[in-house]
């Protein structure tokens, strides 16, 4: 009550002049005033958060590349770091491209190759994320597409040499195998269809004749053929693949190792 | 004749992966047009020009990783490739047939350059060494050496006087053909340079580098005349214009620019590429421009003269 009858009259005893001139300064005032000031105010939150989460990401980023380096066993807590990382800055291909390496490394072939898939789209100029990406696809066993790959890093940055000597000239070694493999079995397959659609089989023999010899000759020497051909096969696709496999897992392993403790 | 610049033709899926190189030709014979292409999918394609729409002449097979570089010969009979196997070859565009392989040795080809007289052929090496192939002889005639690093674009200028060599830490080299001697070497860029440009006049030289900037020098005086920016992302291919007062850049922006020599400026951009743009060529008289890229697309764009 005694306020209220404060501002009526403080309001009444002021002098119109002055009224008029509080009015015309007023708005103006306050509006510059309080403008000013919740602009800074949200900006230089804004700026704030902005800085901890590019901090506390570069800070989590380098955790994982020390876990990284460590003893096999904490590959799993590098990860967790930097996906902790993606988190506060989810633009950062970087960190897709360490976590695929270190996925490559533990074996995880699928989540490897999205993560270095995801790197590839948001830095598609950077090199070294299509050359893991490529050295993902491999051990996927994606020949052909780690082939691309590399390619594509090779044509952004052709100065590496690990990436002609070891990545490119292994993926295209395992990639010309991997063919010799698919003609044989191709070729096996081929003379197994021969061998149960036999020409010689189709007439109505006459079981007396000679024509029935000749013609169990003729499929026994197919047969042989085929178990050649078969023999052959099993024995190159075998010292094939049992190559591939284990060399494969020294190459993936080794330079992703050394390259990731060259570090990015 | 048209009076402004524009889209005039798209050729989608022009190849099954990625187009890293195209060139404009003209058949001194017949005066057909031919456009050649190269992809990562390792082929080669040569398209014929007609009625204002792209026709497949031939896909050339042989290459055996993804083609890097493609040149026409002044003549327009003869096309180069050189690939990421470290192979030039040389095909009869009239039979489609391959002429020659030659083998470069290992990542001794990138950029190919027919001189102005199309005897030879100049590509780049990882040694900072110029080669000179013959093309009648299919082998290395003589070499260049910029004692620098890797070579990724190679031009001669028009008057045959000079060959000009662009490095991939962004320095530029240019030789006096006639003896064969360095003259200037220039700190172009700090950042790769992926083509080089000579004005028809040889007066100027263009180069485009990763740094996303397009320098004009003058080639006489071996001065900057220029410093051009306006592209958002590395420049990869420029093209000078057969008018002498334009050029055209391609870039890692999705954009295709075209510029004028006199005031500097951007006088159009084309923004019809879905992915990044390696390569943009003019054709003999200037009225057509051709760019390629990751989207796979072969574009034609029309250009006032």
């Amino acid at each position: 009550m005694a306020s209220f009858g404060w501002k009526r009259k403080a309001g009444e005893k002021v002098s119109k002049a002055a009224v008029q001139l509080f009015e015309a300064e007023a708005p103006e005032e306050v509006s510059v005033d309080t403008g000013v000031d919740w602009l800074h105010a949200i900006k230089r939150r804004r700026e704030v958060l902005l800085e901890d989460c590019a901090a506390k990401s570069k800070r989590l980023k380098d955790e994982g590349a020390l876990l990284a380096e460590q003893a096999q066993c904490r590959h799993w807590e590098a990860i967790r770091r930097w996906e902790e990382a993606i988190q506060l800055t989810p633009e950062d291909a970087c960190l897709y491209e360490m976590k695929s390496q270190v996925l490559t490394f533990l074996k995880e072939v699928f989540p490897a190759v999205q993560a270095a898939e995801m790197a590839v789209r948001l830095s598609p100029r950077w090199w070294e994320s299509w050359q893991t990406l490529g050295r993902a696809q491999l051990s996927l066993g994606e020949v052909d597409l780690a082939v691309k790959s590399f390619q594509v890093a090779i044509h952004l940055f052709p100065t590496d040499r690990s990436l002609w000597e070891e990545d490119l000239s292994w993926a295209m070694k395992l990639q010309k195998q991997r063919r010799a493999i698919e003609e044989q079995a191709r070729l096996e397959e081929e003379t197994a269809k021969q061998l149960l659609a036999a020409p010689e089989l189709i007439p109505d023999y006459d079981f007396e004749s000679d024509e029935v010899v000749a013609a169990c000759a003729a499929v026994a020497e197919r047969q042989k053929e085929y178990e050649k051909l078969k023999n052959k096969t099993v024995f190159v696709s075998e010292s094939g693949t049992v190559e591939t496999v284990c060399e494969s897992k020294d190459s993936s392993t080794v330079p992703s190792h050394q390259l990731f403790v060259k570090a990015r | 004749m048209s009076t402004q610049y524009s889209i005039l033709f798209k050729q989608e899926h022009a190849h099954d992966d990625a187009i890293w190189t195209a060139a404009w030709g003209r058949s001194e014979r017949d005066g057909s047009e031919t456009i050649v292409t190269g992809s990562l999918d390792d082929l080669v394609k040569v398209w014929k020009w007609s009625d204002e729409k792209l026709e497949l002449q031939w896909t050339l097979e042989g290459h055996q990783l993804g083609v890097v570089s493609v040149d026409i010969s002044h003549n327009g009979a003869i096309a180069a490739s050189s690939s990421l196997d470290a192979h030039i070859r040389l095909w009869d565009l009239e039979s489609g047939k391959q002429i020659k392989s030659m083998d470069a040795g290992p990542v001794d080809a990138w950029s190919v350059a027919f001189s102005p007289d199309s005897k030879y052929i100049a590509t780049g090496s990882h040694l900072g060494k110029v080669n000179i192939f013959g093309v009648e002889s299919g082998k290395k005639e003589y070499s260049l050496d910029t004692r620098g690093k890797f070579i990724l674009s190679i031009a001669y200028s028009p008057d045959r006087k000079y060959l000009v060599s662009g490095a991939i830490d962004g320095i530029i080299n240019i030789f006096d053909i006639a003896t064969g001697k360095l003259l200037h070497t220039l700190e172009g860029h700090a950042m790769p340079i992926r083509s080089l440009t000579f004005s028809p006049d040889s007066q100027l030289l263009v180069t485009a580098s990763d740094d996303g900037y397009i320098k004009i020098y003058d080639v006489q005086h071996a001065s900057l005349a220029g410093t051009l920016s306006g592209h958002g992302s590395w420049v990869l291919n420029v093209a000078f214009c057969p008018d002498d007062t334009h050029f055209v850049s391609s870039s890692s922006d999705k954009s295709v620019k075209v510029w004028d020599v006199g005031s500097r400026a951007c006088v159009n951009t084309f923004f019809d590429h879905q992915d990044q743009v390696w390569s943009v060529k003019y054709n003999g008289n200037g009225s057509k421009v051709v760019s390629a890229g990751d989207d796979r697309a072969i574009h034609i764009y029309d250009c006032p003269v």
